[in-house]
């Protein structure tokens, strides 16, 4: 860490890091100097004047360097002319500080005045009434009256969209900046900005759609006032009638700590409902943001059309049923059953559902491998186990002299926290590496980008000392080395092979077991992790301890429900058949789907399952740093739905009669089950997954205007698990397979990652629907023309029997030969279809 | 499309700056002469030209009075009537001026040739009564000079001060 510095404030001595503010030197003593446009994350501006202090240096001769003294012994200080503003002055060794004279307190009771001079005082009916920092402020330092005559006031628009998502109400802005800021410093995308001047200052929006960026929810936390806010939210509750519930993000691999505010309320008719969606601090993974994504979707959770009873197929109808009777069904059939059935599982599940899962299978079916993840796509869980970023680790230490090298993925679309994390690092100083077969967004921020072509990320992965003598350098001599690796454009098993040859090169470098190195996979999903680490693997037991008996694998799985082999399958939280991985039912006796929605998989099942989303029950999830956290209900649970890991330890319960019987709650599934049998999680309970720690910048509690308004962590950090070469001398390298990586001749089909594509959690949210990923077929002009395709030609993708209708865009950025498609939901042979011209006359 | 119409005035003024986006300012008035206001397209032109999202163009063409975000006449004449003008008579003079045109202030004639403004300081508070026509000041006036420099204007015979010339030329008045 840098320097500490010794200051004074308020008769306090404190020591801080050189470069401090002197506002966030205070909060490090808790004496809170009232702010508006300062935010501890942004730069500092000095626009609004509420932090004027007084500021004064020690007074050192000239010609010796002493310090000069009072005449009773004491310091000399010089103590400036004026007062000073606190937030853009840094701290200075010996500097005194005085934040609470009349003259300081005068200052500010001044500055409320000048605010006030235009603002609405409308707090009745203010969204941010309540938890406001201006609100705040008024009462702390606002007169009861003012100099200003009140038919002064400017009246303006209330309700200006900047977009779909988020309001300004123009009257409310006290034109601090900090939304223009945040968008330009830290997101990176600068489409809103301030229009006129003085009084007349509004904040405007020219992107297309308007305030298009994926961090748009983040200005309205951190607006002073209530001059931003969601329409997701406005107007739909006051602060102090919600009720936080402390969860996590369940979109993507990182694990995005949020709070979810609820509210009881007799329009819905007497029901805990979703109000809002605001982040929860967590400097290690999201510091005190999330993506828009994060923050609107959430209404599938409430869908009308979730699942509420057990379903259980009676003359070819599926009828509502008791639980008993099919939970009775399903162990029955199971059990008859016995080696020929098998188990896929989704990785959104929680770890506590993932281990019940295998439980069933290798103990209440007496040792039945056959399970697998649904849907794989990444692999190399086996991988990170051993050198995944280290425990400890925080990618917001990662700087100068440190390298992040970023393959076969875009982060922006598919984690974008990260994206941000990784952003911020190269600013930082870091040495970014982005290599892919086409632009990114991170290639903007990166000191070496290369496209390579489709099949090439395991040859570019394993050349990478050799490629470039600069990219060498920042590779093996960085002091550390992080690496993320994705799927786009590879199949799994040239995931496999990238995970391993990325394995090798950080042993190579020696850049294994020391926190902020190590490797990060991608994942499709918030518990791709979690599948590895419970192990619904056919060929690992919990603990990455390999089994001598492997079960059928996903496509064996697939195959033999086609051909008979497999006749009882139990699937849970996947929707294989609308993913295209299985035609329909093929020779299944018995089929049991365990969904919060009746998929298509569900449709064809026996039995069908209704089970909890993540709102409705608490959980742990493993994200892709390795680090477990738990999440917390914030709804009553929908219809009759249940935990999934309480349906699948009552089938076991059922099919052991009564030796296994079923937990309490998720938390005994993890202390007494998963601790137990899951060597790396052998530390964790709820108890240690929910402990806190002091982080700063200090954020959410009564000083709220400080950083605006997400909440304090009160609920846990969680905890990151060792990989093993933490503990273990370096282990000789990875054996890497043996591929053929050749395309075949022709255009190259390549799905690419949109944060907001068409899918089944997405399509609730109509607030997101405008901002769709449209179903786009990108094209280089080269290869357009030869197939005959114009821009904006309608087309369609015919995959498998299916057809997807798509629209051509010839852009720039598309290297020729490949055929980016992007706005599909995953689907398998996506990249193998045949786009066919669709005949249709031009209209305007 | 100025990109096309003015491709070597433009890369003529990119070449004078160390970075793109510092060329924003004159590429404004380019736009501004082509279309006789920043209209949303002229935003989106420069703002595609110089790689800057159109909402920072919007944000330039709102804190600066000389970019016009609305149509206006073929003259825009801008009368300063601050104080120091004022105590010369200027309010006079641009109530004159509204009435001899028959137009309210910050209108524009029914013919769409003149559009008069107020505006604050042009730093001429000696010459007053003071008007800027289309960047050019007129100074000293009375009811008798601005009737001459209307017939002038009507008549298409007034001298006319090309921005983009100036900015070639190195000097912006």
């Amino acid at each position: 860490m840098s320097d500490l510095v010794s200051i004074n404030v308020d008769g306090v001595d404190i020591e801080v890091p050189a470069g401090t503010t002197v506002v966030d030197a205070a909060m490090r003593a808790d004496i809170q100097i009232p702010v508006f446009c300062h935010h501890p994350k942004l730069e500092p501006v000095g626009m609004c004047r509420m932090c004027l202090v007084r500021i004064g240096m020690p007074v050192r001769d000239r010609a010796t360097g002493e310090l000069l003294k009072e005449p009773d012994g004491s310091v000399q200080y010089n103590w400036g002319r004026t007062l000073q503003t606190g937030c853009t002055v840094r701290v200075a060794p010996g500097m005194h500080v005085v934040t609470n004279s009349a003259e300081a307190k005068d200052a500010r009771d001044d500055i409320i005045e000048f605010l006030l001079t235009s603002h609405p005082l409308d707090c009745p009916i203010c969204d941010k009434g309540g938890e406001c920092p201006l609100q705040n402020l008024t009462m702390a330092h606002g007169g009861g009256t003012s100099r200003f005559n009140f038919n002064d006031k400017l009246t303006n628009d209330k309700s200006v969209p900047l977009g779909e998502l988020i309001y300004l109400d123009r009257e409310r802005c006290i034109q601090c900046a900090r939304c223009t800021r945040f968008q330009s410093e830290i997101a990176d995308d600068p489409v809103i900005a301030f229009h006129n001047r003085g009084r007349h200052l509004e904040i405007v929006t020219m992107s297309d759609p308007g305030f298009d960026s994926y961090w748009s929810g983040n200005t309205t936390d951190i607006c002073p006032v209530g001059a931003l806010t969601t329409a997701d939210f406005r107007f739909g509750a006051r602060p102090w009638e919600l009720t936080p519930a402390a969860t996590l993000s369940p979109h993507d691999a990182a694990g995005e700590n949020i709070t979810v505010s609820t509210r009881r309320e007799a329009k819905s008719g007497g029901r805990v409902v979703v109000k809002r969606i605001m982040p929860r601090q967590n400097e290690w993974v999201n510091e005190i943001w999330i993506s828009d994504r994060t923050r609107f979707v959430h209404h599938f959770a409430e869908a009308a059309d979730r699942l509420k009873m057990p379903l259980v197929r009676k003359n070819g109808q599926l009828t509502p049923t008791t639980w008993d009777e099919a939970l009775t069904l399903v162990a029955e059939k199971l059990a008859a059953t016995g080696e020929q059935a098998a188990g896929l599982a989704g990785d959104r599940l929680s770890n506590e559902d993932l281990f019940m899962f295998q439980k069933l299978f290798r103990k209440a079916l007496n040792k039945n491998n056959n399970i697998d993840l649904a849907n794989k796509r990444l692999a190399g869980g086996d991988v990170t186990a051993d050198v995944g970023i280290a425990s400890g680790s925080n990618l917001g230490d990662l700087g100068k002299g440190d390298t992040i090298v970023v393959i076969a993925t875009d982060l922006h679309e598919e984690v974008p926290i990260w994206w941000l994390r990784v952003k911020q690092a190269s600013e930082r100083g870091a040495r970014l590496i982005v290599l892919n077969v086409r632009e990114t967004r991170l290639d903007k921020h990166a000191s070496f980008v290369m496209h390579y072509a489709p099949g090439q990320a395991i040859a570019v992965a394993g050349n990478l000392l050799e490629h470039d003598e600069e990219v060498a350098t920042a590779v093996r001599d960085a002091d550390n080395l992080v690496i993320f690796y994705g799927y786009e454009g590879l199949s799994y098993d040239e995931t496999d092979a990238l995970a391993r040859t990325l394995g090798n090169l950080l042993l190579e470098t020696e850049h294994v077991g020391r926190p902020n190195n190590g490797l990060i996979a991608v994942w499709p999903r918030n518990n791709t992790q979690g599948v590895w680490d419970m192990a619904v693997h056919p060929g690992l037991t919990p603990g990455y301890r390999a089994d001598r008996n492997p079960g059928l694998d996903a496509n064996a799985i697939y195959a033999g429900a086609e051909s008979g082999d497999i006749t009882a399958l139990y699937i849970v939280g996947a929707d294989p058949v609308g993913d295209g991985l299985m035609p329909g039912r093929g020779a299944l006796d018995f089929m049991v789907v365990q969904e919060l929605f009746l998929t298509e998989t569900a449709q064809l099942a026996d039995v069908v399952l209704p089970a909890q989303s993540w709102l409705e029950r608490d959980g742990t999830f493993t994200n892709g740093e390795r680090r477990v956290q738990r999440y917390n209900p914030a709804i009553q649970k929908v219809g009759d739905s249940r935990p999934d890991w309480q349906i699948l330890a009552q089938v076991i319960e059922k099919i052991t009669e009564g030796s296994e019987k079923t937990p309490f709650a998720a938390s005994l599934v993890f202390s007494k089950e998963i601790a137990k049998s899951v060597r790396a999680y052998k530390d964790m309970d709820y108890r240690t997954l929910g402990q806190v720690v002091e982080q700063f910048p200090k954020v959410g509690g009564d000083d709220l205007y400080y950083g605006g308004t997400s909440y304090a962590n009160e609920a846990g950090i969680g905890q990151q698990w060792s990989a093993s070469a933490e503990s273990k001398k370096p282990k000789k390298p990875f054996d890497v397979p043996e591929l053929d990586v050749t395309r075949p001749a022709g255009l190259v089909l390549l799905r690419v990652a949109a944060l907001y594509t068409p899918g089944t959690l997405n399509q609730y949210s109509e607030l997101l629907h405008a901002r769709m990923a449209k179903p786009t077929v990108m094209l280089h002009y080269a290869d357009a023309d030869q197939l005959g395709i114009a821009d904006g030609m309608s087309l369609v993708l015919r995959v498998n029997g299916t057809e997807l209708p798509a629209t051509a865009s010839i852009q720039d950025g598309v290297p020729s030969g490949v055929a980016l498609l992007r706005g599909f939901a995953w689907r398998k042979g996506l990249e193998s279809a045949e786009i066919v011209k669709v005949q249709t006359p031009i209209t305007a | 499309m100025i990109k096309k119409s003015y491709a070597t005035e433009i890369e003529d003024i990119l070449s004078r700056y160390p970075t793109k986006r510092s060329a924003v300012l004159p590429l404004m008035h380019l736009a501004q002469q082509e279309y006789g206001y920043m209209s949303d397209e002229a935003k989106r032109e420069v703002a595609e030209i110089l790689d800057l999202d159109p909402t920072h163009i919007l944000s330039i063409a709102g804190f600066y009075t000389l970019y016009y975000e609305e149509p206006v006449g073929r003259y825009v004449l801008e009368v300063c009537n601050d104080l120091a003008c004022a105590l010369r008579g200027a309010d006079d003079f641009l109530d004159m001026v509204l009435g001899k045109l028959d137009v309210d202030l910050h209108g524009t004639t029914d013919d769409g040739l003149f559009t008069v403004k107020n505006v604050m300081c042009i730093g001429a508070c000696d010459r007053a009564p003071v008007l800027q026509c289309n960047l050019k000041f007129h100074e000293h006036l009375d009811e008798a000079k601005f009737d001459a420099l209307v017939d002038q204007w009507r008549s298409d015979s007034a001298e006319q001060t090309s921005i983009v010339d100036q900015i070639i030329a190195g000097r912006t008045e």
